[in-house]
C-alpha cells in the first residue's frame, strides 16, 4: 500500500480508528461519560440543589428495601408483558396484510406507519384529550351510539388506566414494528415460497414452516426493542395517568424521575438507574441468546 | 497504542464540549441579552411584557417559557450544570426551597429601597423571606374563590344575589342544581390534582380555623377536626352524586373546563378564569364569591409567581433593573391590571377592579390570602402520588375520612422530618 492510499501515513488499523472516531466521540460524550457520572452520583447523597456527600453503597442498600422501587419494577414488568405481545401480534398481522406489492399496499403501509412519526409525549397528550370524559371523542362516540349512558372513566382504576396506555402505545408503535417485520419477510428468498406452492403447501403451512422460522432474528430484534422500550416507559404514564390512581401506574422510570425531581434525591435516583441498566442488559442478553439463529 | 488512542479521543470530546459551552456563554455576554425563565401559566403576561421592555431598553431580555410541571426539573438541571438564567419567575411556593438551598441572590436591600415596598403582596413576601432576608419579590398574583353559574342558579330557583356563605348552602344549592337533570351537576373539583386542591380546597379548611401545615412549615396539622370536616363535606357531595364522575381522576385538565360546559353550578377557581369566561364564554352568566368556612368566614390561597435573580446570574444589576421595571406603576397598571391580571401591589387595586365587583372579590381575596410555607411543597402537595393527593383520593372517593387523615398526618410528618 502506498502513501497515496494511506491518508496521513496511517497504518490500516490507524485508518480504521480514524473512521470510527466520530462514533467513538458520540458514544463517549453521550453514553460513556454520562454513564460514569451516573455511577459516581449513585455513590453520593446528591441533592438536586446543594452540595453532595460520598455515601458509598448506601443508596444501593436502601434500594433493596424500597417497596416503591420493587412495586414500580413489578408494574413495569406487567406493562411489558401486556404491551409486547400486543405490539408483536398487531405488527405481524399488519405486515402480512401489506407485504405483497399491490394497489393499496403503499397507502396502508404509510397509514399504519403514520403514528410513529408523532412524538410519544404528543401522542400521549392527544389521547388524554380523546379519553377526556367532558370533551373527549371516545366517550361522546359511545354515548352517541347508546353503548353507555354517561361518560366512561377510562382512568378510574389501575387496570383501566394501564389498558388505556397500552391501547395508545399499540396505536403509536405498531407501525414501527410492522416495518421491522416487513424487512424480515422480504429477506426470505422467494424461491422457498415458489417451491412450496409447486408442492401444494397451504398458505397457513407456508406461514408456519417458512415465514415464522426464517424470521427468528427479526423477532429477536423486535422483541428486544419492544422490551427495552417498555421497561423505559415514562412519557405515557407521566402524561396520561400521572402514576395514578393511588400510585397504581408508576413505571420504574417514573419512580426514578420522582426520586430525582420531586424528592430531589439525584444520588438515589442514579442508583436506581444503574440497577435498571443492569436488569435491561441481563434481559437483552438472555433474550438474544434464546432467540439466536442456528445458522452461525 | 490503544490506551493512548482512547485517552486522546476522550480528551478531544471533552475539549469540544468545553469549547461549545464557552462559546455559548461568550455569545450571551457579548450581546448583552438577559435570559428570563417563566412557567407556561405566566406566558400570556410575560410575552408582551418582555416585548415592551425590549422596545424601550438597550439590554434585551430573552424569554424562555417552560411547562408548569417541568419548571423545577429544568431549573434543577440547569443549576447542576451552572447554566442558570439571569432572571427567574417561579411559583411563589417554591421560593423557600430555592432560597434555603442557596440558589437565589439576596435582594433585601434593593427590595427595601423600592418606594412601594410596603404595598408588595404579603403572601409573596412571606414566602420570599428566609431569616429576615428577601430572595424574591412578587411577579404575578392569583387568588382563589368560588365561581357560580347564575343561569343554573336561576333555573334551580336560587337567588343569584345570595351566593353560598357556608358549606351547608353550597351543598343545598348543589342538590337543587343537580336535581335539574340533563347532565347538570352542582359542584366540581379536580380530585386528582394536588396543586388545584391546595388552591381551592385548603381555603375551606383555613376559613374554618384549621390549617395543613404550621406557619414555619416544620410540622403538619392534618389530623384536625377542620380537615376532617372539609373532607367530609367533599365526600358527602361526591357520594350524593352532586359532582361529575370525572372529578375523581381529573389531574387538572378539567379544572375550569368543566365550568365552561355550562352544566356545572359551582367550582373553586382563580382570577384567570374571570378573564377566560368574559372573553371565551360570554354565554355563561357567572358570579364570584369567596370560598367560605363550615359556618361562614372566608379564605383564599394567595398564589402566583415570584421573580428572583439566581445566584449564578451573570448580570445581576441589569436583572434587578428589569425586575424593578416590572413592579413600577405604569407596568403594573398597563401590562397587568388592564389585561386582567391582579397587580402584585395592594395600592393599585382600582386600576384592576375597574368597577367590576367580581374582580373586587378576586383582588380582596389576594390581599387577604395565604400560602403555606414549606421547603418540601412539591413532595407534600404537588406530587400526584404524594400524601396530600392520596389523602383526598382516599377520604373523598375511597374508604373514608378517618383512616385517610391518620395516614396523611403520618406521611406528612415523615416527609417533613426526613433529612433530604
Amino acid at each position: 500500500m502506498t502513501m497515496l492510499n494511506r491518508p496521513l501515513g496511517l497504518s490500516r488499523a490507524g485508518i480504521g480508528y480514524l473512521l470510527i472516531l466520530p462514533s467513538l466521540c458520540l458514544i463517549g460524550v453521550f453514553f460513556l461519560v454520562p454513564l460514569c457520572m451516573t455511577v459516581w452520583m449513585s455513590l453520593h447523597d446528591w441533592p438536586l440543589f446543594g452540595t453532595s456527600t460520598l455515601v458509598g453503597l448506601k443508596n444501593y442498600a436502601e434500594l433493596l428495601h424500597d417497596e416503591s422501587f420493587w412495586r414500580s419494577l413489578l408494574f413495569t414488568t406487567k406493562y411489558t408483558l401486556i404491551v409486547t405481545p400486543a405490539l408483536f401480534l398487531a405488527s405481524f398481522v399488519l405486515a402480512l396484510l401489506v407485504r405483497r406489492p399491490g394497489r393499496w399496499s403503499a397507502f396502508f403501509r404509510t397509514a399504519y406507519f403514520l403514528p410513529v412519526v408523532i412524538g410519544l409525549s404528543t401522542a400521549s397528550l392527544l389521547w388524554v384529550w380523546l379519553f377526556n370524559d367532558q370533551v373527549g371523542l371516545f366517550s361522546a362516540l359511545l354515548m352517541q351510539l347508546h353503548v353507555v349512558d354517561e361518560p366512561v372513566q377510562w382512568f378510574d382504576t389501575g387496570t383501566t388506566s394501564l389498558l388505556s396506555v397500552v391501547w395508545m402505545v399499540t396505536w403509536k408503535m405498531t407501525g414501527f414494528n410492522m416495518v421491522l417485520m416487513l424487512v424480515g419477510m422480504q429477506a426470505i428468498p422467494k424461491d422457498l415460497y415458489e417451491a412450496a406452492n409447486i408442492d401444494g403447501v397451504s398458505p397457513w403451512q407456508q406461514l408456519r414452516y417458512i415465514t415464522v422460522p426464517l424470521m427468528r432474528q427479526t423477532f429477536a430484534l423486535a422483541l428486544t426493542i419492544s422490551v427495552i422500550g417498555s421497561y423505559l416507559a415514562f412519557d405515557q404514564f407521566y402524561i396520561m395517568t400521572h402514576g395514578g390512581p393511588n400510585n397504581g401506574t408508576v413505571s420504574i422510570v417514573y419512580w426514578i424521575y420522582r426520586a430525582a425531581f420531586t424528592y430531589t434525591r439525584v444520588g438515589y435516583a442514579s442508583a436506581m438507574s444503574v440497577v435498571l441498566l443492569l436488569i435491561l442488559l441481563l434481559m437483552s442478553t438472555l433474550q438474544l441468546y434464546l432467540l439466536r439463529s442456528d445458522d452461525r | 497504542m490503544n490506551k493512548r488512542f482512547f485517552t486522546g479521543a476522550l480528551s478531544f470530546a471533552s475539549l469540544a464540549c468545553a469549547l461549545a459551552g464557552f462559546s455559548n456563554r461568550a455569545l450571551a455576554q457579548d450581546t448583552g441579552t438577559l435570559s428570563f425563565w417563566v412557567r407556561a401559566s405566566d406566558a400570556a403576561i410575560a410575552t408582551p411584557l418582555v416585548k415592551a421592555w425590549n422596545g424601550s431598553h438597550k439590554a434585551q431580555v430573552a424569554l424562555t417559557v417552560i411547562p408548569n410541571d417541568d419548571f423545577m426539573t429544568k431549573f434543577g438541571t440547569a443549576s447542576a450544570s451552572g447554566a442558570v438564567p439571569d432572571i427567574l419567575a417561579v411559583d411563589l411556593i417554591f421560593v423557600p426551597q430555592l432560597a434555603q438551598a442557596g440558589q437565589l441572590s439576596d435582594i433585601t436591600e434593593q427590595a427595601k429601597a423600592l418606594p412601594f415596598y410596603n404595598s408588595l403582596s404579603k403572601a409573596h413576601m412571606h414566602l420570599a423571606t428566609t431569616d429576615a432576608h428577601h430572595y424574591a419579590v412578587p411577579f404575578s398574583a392569583e387568588s382563589s374563590f368560588l365561581v357560580y353559574n347564575k343561569g343554573l342558579f336561576k333555573k334551580a330557583g336560587i337567588d343569584t344575589n345570595a351566593p353560598p356563605k357556608d358549606w351547608a348552602s353550597i351543598e343545598a344549592y348543589a342538590k337543587r342544581i343537580t336535581a335539574l337533570g340533563d347532565g347538570n351537576k352542582g359542584f366540581y373539583f379536580s380530585g386528582a390534582c394536588g396543586g388545584c386542591n391546595i388552591f381551592t380546597f385548603a381555603p375551606y379548611i383555613w376559613a374554618s380555623g384549621g390549617d395543613v401545615l404550621s406557619a414555619d412549615g416544620r410540622s403538619a396539622s392534618i389530623d384536625s377536626p377542620q380537615v376532617r370536616d372539609a373532607l367530609g363535606f367533599y365526600r358527602r357531595m361526591w357520594t350524593a352524586k352532586l359532582v361529575p364522575q370525572g372529578a375523581k381522576n381529573d389531574a387538572g385538565q378539567n379544572f375550569i373546563n368543566a365550568f365552561f360546559t355550562g352544566k356545572v353550578g359551582m367550582v373553586g377557581t382563580g382570577a384567570f378564569a374571570i378573564g377566560l369566561l368574559k372573553k371565551d364564554h360570554p354565554e355563561i352568566d357567572f358570579g364570584v364569591t369567596p370560598l367560605p368556612g363550615a359556618k361562614g368566614g372566608q379564605a383564599s390561597f394567595a398564589g402566583g409567581d415570584s421573580i428572583a435573580i439566581p445566584k449564578g446570574s451573570k448580570a445581576k444589576a441589569a436583572a434587578w433593573e428589569f425586575i424593578a421595571w416590572c413592579l413600577s406603576d405604569s407596568v403594573q397598571i398597563e401590562s397587568f391590571a388592564k389585561n386582567g391580571s391582579i397587580p402584585v401591589r395592594s395600592d393599585l387595586g382600582a386600576a384592576y377592579v375597574n368597577g367590576d365587583p367580581r374582580l373586587q372579590v378576586a383582588f380582596d381575596a389576594m390581599a387577604n390570602g395565604r400560602a403555606p410555607y414549606s421547603v418540601k411543597f412539591n413532595q407534600l402537595i404537588n406530587d400526584g402520588n404524594g400524601p396530600w393527593n392520596s389523602m383526598i383520593q382516599e377520604a373523598v372517593f375511597g374508604d373514608g375520612v378517618d383512616a385517610a387523615v391518620k395516614k396523611a398526618q403520618a406521611k406528612f410528618s415523615e416527609t417533613i422530618t426526613a433529612a433530604k
